[in-house]
């Protein structure tokens, strides 16, 4: 069954927004252990896509003005192909990923990125990824910066952005 | 396919012992857009499945295709196959009659560049061509042809117009240019582009370009000579010539080098060499560190005049960059024992990085802490926490802190005084609201007798009546009844 279909593998990318700073000032600014402010991207089909504050975008793997990424984690394989990938994404940032949905903690890259993945190949991407929005918000700190965090948007540079001229900004 | 599946408690279904033969399974079915739930038969095949799907979402069997665990379902499959099972989850994509056009096509070429295509140079090739246009489109002189470029690019004019989510032509350019950098080879594409080409032959334009750049006419204000190369059209069109063809440009290079350093060995060149880096080169490179990389074309020019680094060592520096980044690190390398630059290098490191919350930082970073001391202050900082704290309890700081927090016209000068495009509101609140809450975690806003008021009462009810004495007990104890008791007891023959 697998023979008529080529297999393309799936990776998720992971970049630290901090830099390393969560990892060295978050005991000390939220009380708990932060290793990272994890931004996530699906790398297949040679490209990385990523869900930001304009919406999908897609650019060369590591080629986002984050440059690369800190770890890398395989999510296995899918039989999709690109075009099939095309069209959902393309459906995707038509409906629930447009770019003026981006919630930094309620609908954000991590969120694009778990979808994605499990339409890909059917499996969640790590929980300490998907958990980091509660986790912070579990903090007096991330409470009270709650406010002002509702309204960044987070969008790395480097990227071209899917069906750009629905203009939808 | 009749309903054995009523009496079937379809929350636990999902082991096969439970359901006999041919029951009803639910399945979601999920698009993009919505979700469905199906039932169907457990035992089906995948194009009964696609029979029931097509009814549901009016679409044709063909159109459709169903993915589960990555993998895509064939009509000739089972649903038990892959292990289909109640109250999962299969993925559906509704083929579009037509190709998804435009948007498909100018995503996927990312990486394709202008190889492929001739007219229609594909995504950020010709978005960064365009927003260079449009850059001097201010200049009465560029306009006819702005237009004309982006609108020949259909979906990329949007792209360009819609400015990647600002109409900012420089944070254009800055993708463009972290875009450069990640891909080296995009370069020599766009250079081969024959739009570009023909941009860069034509050297009225290419000059209003470099004039058009403020901190460029501070320098040809300072230094003359540049504005006589500027102007001089056949030095114009032999640097164009130059950059758009990178083994020529190496050749010159080379022969600079070499004329160079034979300089140097002059008695008194090395100085020389030195004054006319000193003179030129840095004001010129710090100058483009802020906007689009007209530097090197300056640079290029400019090296007849001699302004390239005096290096002792052959120059195997990478070429200037023509479409280059502005954090060009020639400056701080090529100048050997010249470190002048290094200081001011700090501002330029990658904004997106080292800003944790990924706001354009071009603006925030060169509010409080685009200078040198700020700067190592922080890398201090996030190297060792325990400073943070440290500094964050000293005494002066506190005081600090409740200052700004109760004058937040103060707090919202330092960012505001910085000259880059401005500070939107919303960083400066930010920055208003992250002094308040150390300040409001260290120290109330109040003052000691207010805050301090219940301690107060607390001594005069038990007998210290000098009011004045308490309140100076509870401020060096910060508010600890016990230990103030002590100190006024302590303070007073008794």
């Amino acid at each position: 069954m697998d023979q008529n279909y080529t297999l393309y593998p799936v990776k998720l990318y992971v970049y630290d927004l901090s830099n390393g700073m969560a990892r060295q000032l978050s005991p000390l600014m939220l009380g708990k252990q932060l290793d990272g402010i994890w931004h996530t991207a699906i790398v297949v089909h040679g490209e990385e896509f990523f869900y930001g504050g304009e919406g999908i975008a897609n650019c060369p793997p590591g080629g986002t003005s984050l440059g690369e990424p800190n770890s890398i984690i395989d999510l296995g394989i899918t039989e999709v192909t690109e075009e099939i990938f095309m069209e959902y994404l393309s459906s995707l940032g038509e409906s629930t990923y447009r770019g003026n949905q981006y919630h930094l903690f309620e609908w954000n890259c991590n969120t694009f990125s778990n979808e994605v993945a499990q339409f890909l190949t059917g499996s969640k991407i790590p929980a300490h990824i998907t958990d980091l929005p509660a986790e912070v918000l579990s903090t007096p700190f991330g409470q009270a910066l709650r406010p002002l965090l509702d309204s960044i948007n987070i969008a790395p540079q480097g990227g071209n952005t899917f069906n750009g001229h629905y203009g939808q900004r | 396919m009749e309903d054995n599946g009523g009496e079937d408690p379809v929350n636990n279904n999902n082991d096969t012992t439970v359901s006999s033969e041919g029951s009803i399974i639910k399945v979601t079915v999920k698009t993009p857009k919505d979700k469905e739930e199906i039932a169907i038969s457990e035992d089906a095949s995948v194009t009964q499945f696609k029979e029931e799907i097509s009814r549901r979402f009016k679409a044709k069997q063909d159109q459709l295709v169903l993915i589960f665990a990555g993998k895509i379902l064939k009509d000739g499959d089972s649903l038990n196959q892959h292990g289909i099972k109640d109250g999962l989850t299969v993925h559906l994509v509704i083929k579009t009659a037509h190709k998804a056009g435009d948007g498909a096509s100018s995503s996927t070429s990312c990486t394709s560049q202008v190889g492929s295509s001739s007219g229609s140079s594909s995504g950020p090739s010709s978005a960064a061509h365009s927003s260079t246009v449009g850059s001097t489109g201010g200049p009465a002189s560029a306009p006819p042809q702005t237009p004309n470029i982006l609108t020949g690019f259909g979906d990329l004019s949007s792209l360009s117009s819609m400015g990647m989510g600002s109409a900012n032509f420089m944070e254009l350019q800055q993708q463009m240019q972290s875009q450069l950098m990640s891909n080296p080879e995009m370069l020599s594409q766009i250079m081969e582009n024959p739009l570009v080409q023909n941009m860069m032959s034509n050297p009225d334009l290419m000059r209003q370009m470099i004039v058009a750049n403020p901190q460029m006419q501070q320098l040809m204000e300072r230094n003359p000579e540049i504005s006589h190369m500027l102007n001089n059209p056949e030095l114009m069109r032999q640097t164009m010539e130059l950059a758009r063809n990178p083994a020529m440009m190496q050749e010159m290079m080379r022969n600079q080098d070499r004329a160079l350093s034979n300089l140097e060995s002059i008695p008194g060149g090395y100085n020389a060499l030195r004054r006319m880096y000193t003179d030129i080169q840095e004001p010129m490179f710090s100058a483009a560190r802020d906007q689009f990389g007209n530097n090197p074309f300056s640079a290029l020019g400019g090296n007849s005049d001699g302004g390239v680094q005096p290096s002792r060592t052959e120059n195997r520096e990478p070429l200037p960059n023509p479409w280059g980044p502005p954090s060009s690190t020639n400056p701080s390398e090529g100048g050997g024992g010249t470190g002048t630059t290094g200081s001011s290098t700090t501002g330029s490191t990658n904004p997106s990085v080292s800003n944790p919350l990924g706001v354009n930082s071009a603006s925030l970073g060169n509010g409080m802490f685009s200078s040198p001391g700020m700067q190592s202050l922080m890398q201090q900082i996030s190297e060792n926490p325990q400073l943070m704290q440290n500094m964050l309890s000293a005494p002066y700081m506190r005081s600090m802190m409740q200052s700004l927090a109760q004058n937040p016209d103060m707090a919202s000068q330092n960012p505001a005084s910085s000259p880059s495009a401005g500070t939107n509101p919303a960083q400066q609140l930010m920055m208003q609201q992250m002094l308040q809450m150390f300040a409001g975690g260290n120290a109330s806003s109040q003052t000691p007798e207010v805050q301090f008021q219940q301690q107060l009462e607390q001594l005069g009810a038990m007998g210290f009546i000098n009011r004045e004495a308490n309140l100076q007990a509870l401020i060096a104890t910060g508010g600890d009844v016990n230990a103030a008791i002590e100190r006024l007891l302590g303070s007073q023959p008794s």
